[in-house]
């Protein structure tokens, strides 16, 4: 048991809290991939290194430092499809920063399951046409290619899943309005063809679930690394805002209040390690479901009652478009609904302890 | 970063399994399993069994007796404990009044009193509250007065936990009225049997018989059963509460209670969404708990005391103790389980007793967050 970090870890982590305080101007993907953090979690023949912890060490400096790139959506999540799909010439190609993907998994009417998917792939001469909505595709309109989830017409209608070039004929961007400035839009396909080669894979859904607990892992070190700020500038605040003729910091109420934000924090910097620790091990589907969907239950409740009092705490300054902390917040409120909000979490969380239905032995 | 034990950690974890599933007297196991209090008896017959194996006081170092474990062998032998319906030993000789003869008593101290604890030969308990010193502890007004070499000791201790049991009991006394109020008090130990001092039980809403008063009218105590110096008892106490703070996370005890609650919903037919619901996020946050305390003990294991962490398990601890007890309260129904019933109404005192949430959330403040 050892929960502290290898010299490689702390060397990652001085790099990217660097990168965190100061993050360039306009895209900085080749800042990424000059610094190696596109290769993050890849095979080690494709120049890649690290896994989940490193992944999480990463995250929860861009959670610090407010960084709106769309890592977790274009390396954590797209990478780790491809790698679990064993594709490695779209993984090579999104190392070297050559390609960029997002994935559009989640449908209009799915609450956040991404097993309920509508959009059809209808198998086409030697390739297919797909046809359907998605929504809340992160990172879609500074990716080259969309990783589309789409429910095939043979197979029993298997999950597959296809890359499609965003600029390909059917392909329809609707950028949305976000309250985090993040890059965000919803898909519309309209009998899209792909050549058989865009096939990433047949039984798509298991890969989206694994690729899923890998990001959520990430979502959560962001989110501990969010929540860090909201409690240190608002300890900050308690010490130096003056009111009465003392600081409020030596009101009790405010007090407690701020020793409760301190424990939510601990029990979500927890949970985020033993996420990392969960998809880094080889923990089968059941119980990755049982831990990535607690840890994301927890530090959404942690992040919304650190999130609200820091606003709380601070009075009305809190509320102001100027001033950081409400940034936070708005950043911590989305990640609490995303990839699943936690109504979903807690009901998979409940499934994954559930006896499975006995498969018969000649199935 | 690893959250794993070591093959010698599982394989002591092996041990202790086994050990506890041979010796643990049937009828012990199947009262704790039950959740039905236990009597002098029951405790005295287990606590044998560990002293013969050389087990009964996991936190003491090899010199005095112990096992001379690391911190990761005691969590995992506490686990176990809970995992194999075993009662935990009451602490308050072991755990509790030992580290500080240890720390602070002379030889003779150590001589007389240590190896009886051990052995369970005899029992303590601890005299700290009164009626008019709570959370505020240090306006504790029992008075000890020198006459000769004697103290003359006056006034009264409250809710102290198997009183009724205890051979001696350790006692927080004022010995200089004049000084500050946290200097002017001393560590005494007092022979239950000195003329002068008397046990009153206190009955608690659960019907339990746990614990009492003890009255101090005119007790003559030798001086030699200070500990440490005059007015420096405050520390020693200070020191106390931190040993008694560790370990009252509870998280195995609680998976423990999980298991028989989700016994009861599959015997009972409970598979109601709103409490599933509800279970859920209790275990998820022993989920988080368990964790943090690990982070806890691997800091513990490279060197460090424990600290003021410790008080975010005892508030977390508490809360998720408490909450499990009304679940399965909820689960059993009203005028269906007295047990339920009671262990609900008992464990309101977890959020109370060593130091209420409410101190510990002013120790996070104060130490951690130096409010």
């Amino acid at each position: 048991m050892d929960f502290t970090l290898s010299a490689e870890q702390l060397m990652i982590k001085d790099s990217v809290t660097r990168f965190a305080a100061e993050p360039p101007k306009g895209d900085p993907w080749s800042t990424f991939a000059e610094l190696g953090w596109l290769a993050l979690g890849a095979p080690e023949d494709l120049g890649g290194f690290g896994g989940p912890l490193e992944t999480m060490i990463l995250m929860e400096a861009f959670g610090k430092g407010l960084v709106t790139a769309p890592y977790l959506a274009q390396v954590v999540l797209a990478g780790s499809i491809l790698r679990l799909a064993a594709r490695t010439d779209l993984l090579e190609a999104l190392v070297d920063g050559n390609a960029r993907f997002a994935v559009a998994y989640e449908e209009p009417h799915a609450r956040h399951d991404p097993s309920r998917v509508a959009t059809i792939a209808m198998r086409q001469g030697d390739g297919y046409a797909l046809g359907g909505s998605k929504v809340r595709v992160l990172g879609a309109s500074s990716a080259s290619t969309l990783i589309v989830s789409a429910r095939l017409d043979t197979h029993d209608g298997e999950i597959g899943l296809f890359a499609v070039p965003l600029d390909a004929p059917g392909v329809e961007i609707h950028g949305l309005a976000s309250e985090d400035g993040h890059d965000v839009a919803a898909i519309q396909l309209d009998n899209v063809r792909i050549s058989s080669n865009g096939l990433i894979a047949l039984a798509g859904l298991a890969i989206v679930e694994h690729a899923l607990d890998i990001a959520t892992a990430a979502l959560c070190a962001e989110a501990v690394g969010i929540m860090t700020v909201l409690h240190d500038v608002t300890l900050d605040y308690l010490k130096n805002r003056t009111q009465f003729g003392v600081a409020i910091g030596s009101f009790q109420a405010l007090q407690h209040r701020m020793a409760e934000m301190f424990t939510e924090l601990e029990l979500a910097r927890s949970m985020s390690f033993v996420a990392a620790m969960t998809v880094a091990g080889e923990a089968d589907p059941r119980e990755r479901a049982r831990a990535i969907s607690g840890a994301k239950v927890q530090i959404a409740r942690s992040g919304r009652f650190v999130g609200q009092n820091a606003i709380q705490l601070h009075g009305a300054i809190g509320m102001t478009e100027e001033y950081k902390i409400g940034h936070y917040f708005k950043r911590m409120t989305t990640l609490e609904r995303l990839l699943g909000d936690s109504d979903y979490h807690l009901g998979r969380y409940i499934a994954s302890q559930r006896v499975p239905r006995r498969t018969p032995v000649n199935a | 970063m690893d959250l794993a034990f070591t093959p010698e950690e599982r394989a002591f974890r092996d041990d202790v399994r086994h050990f506890i599933a041979a010796k643990l007297p049937g009828d012990v196991r199947a009262k704790v399993q039950a959740g039905e209090s236990l009597e002098k008896d029951d405790f005295a017959r287990w606590h044998t069994v560990l002293y013969a194996h050389g087990w009964a006081a996991p936190n003491w170092p090899i010199p005095y007796g112990g096992p001379g474990w690391t911190a990761v062998q005691r969590h995992i032998f506490s686990e176990e404990l809970a995992y194999g319906w075993a009662p935990r030993l009451p602490p308050f000789g072991l755990v509790m009044v030992a580290p500080i003869i240890m720390e602070f008593g002379n030889d003779a101290q150590r001589e007389r009193y240590l190896p009886t604890i051990l052995s369970g030969e005899e029992w303590w308990c601890q005299g700290y509250s009164e009626p008019g010193a709570g959370s505020d502890l240090a306006a504790l007004d029992t008075r000890a007065e020198r006459d000769g070499d004697h103290y003359i000791v006056n006034g009264t201790k409250t809710w102290i936990t198997f009183a009724q049991y205890a051979d001696w009991i350790f006692v927080l006394v004022r010995t200089n009225p004049q000084a500050k109020k946290q200097e002017g008090i001393s560590f005494i130990l007092v022979d239950m049997k000195t003329p002068g001092v008397t046990v009153r039980p206190i009955v608690t809403i659960d019907g339990g018989k746990e614990i009492n008063e003890v009255i101090f009218e005119n007790a003559r105590v030798p001086i030699e059963n200070r500990v440490g110096d005059e007015g420096a008892g405050w520390t020693y106490a200070k020191f106390l509460l931190e040993h008694e703070r560790t370990g009252t996370a509870g998280v195995a005890r609680c998976r423990q209670q999980l298991v028989q609650l989700k016994e009861r919903l599959a015997s009972d037919g409970i598979s109601d969404d709103r409490f599933l619901d509800r279970m859920a996020l209790v275990e998820i946050e022993l989920d988080a708990l368990a964790y943090t305390e690990l982070r806890t003990l691997a800091a513990e294991s490279a060197g460090k005391r424990p600290g003021p962490e410790s008080s975010i398990l005892k508030i977390k601890g508490t809360q998720i103790q408490q909450a499990l007890t009304e679940l399965a309260l909820d689960a059993a129904g009203p005028y269906a389980d007295q047990l339920a019933a009671n262990a609900y109404f008992n464990y309101r005192k977890t959020s109370i007793y060593a130091g209420s949430n409410e101190i510990q959330k002013t120790i996070i403040a104060k130490r951690i967050l130096k409010l």
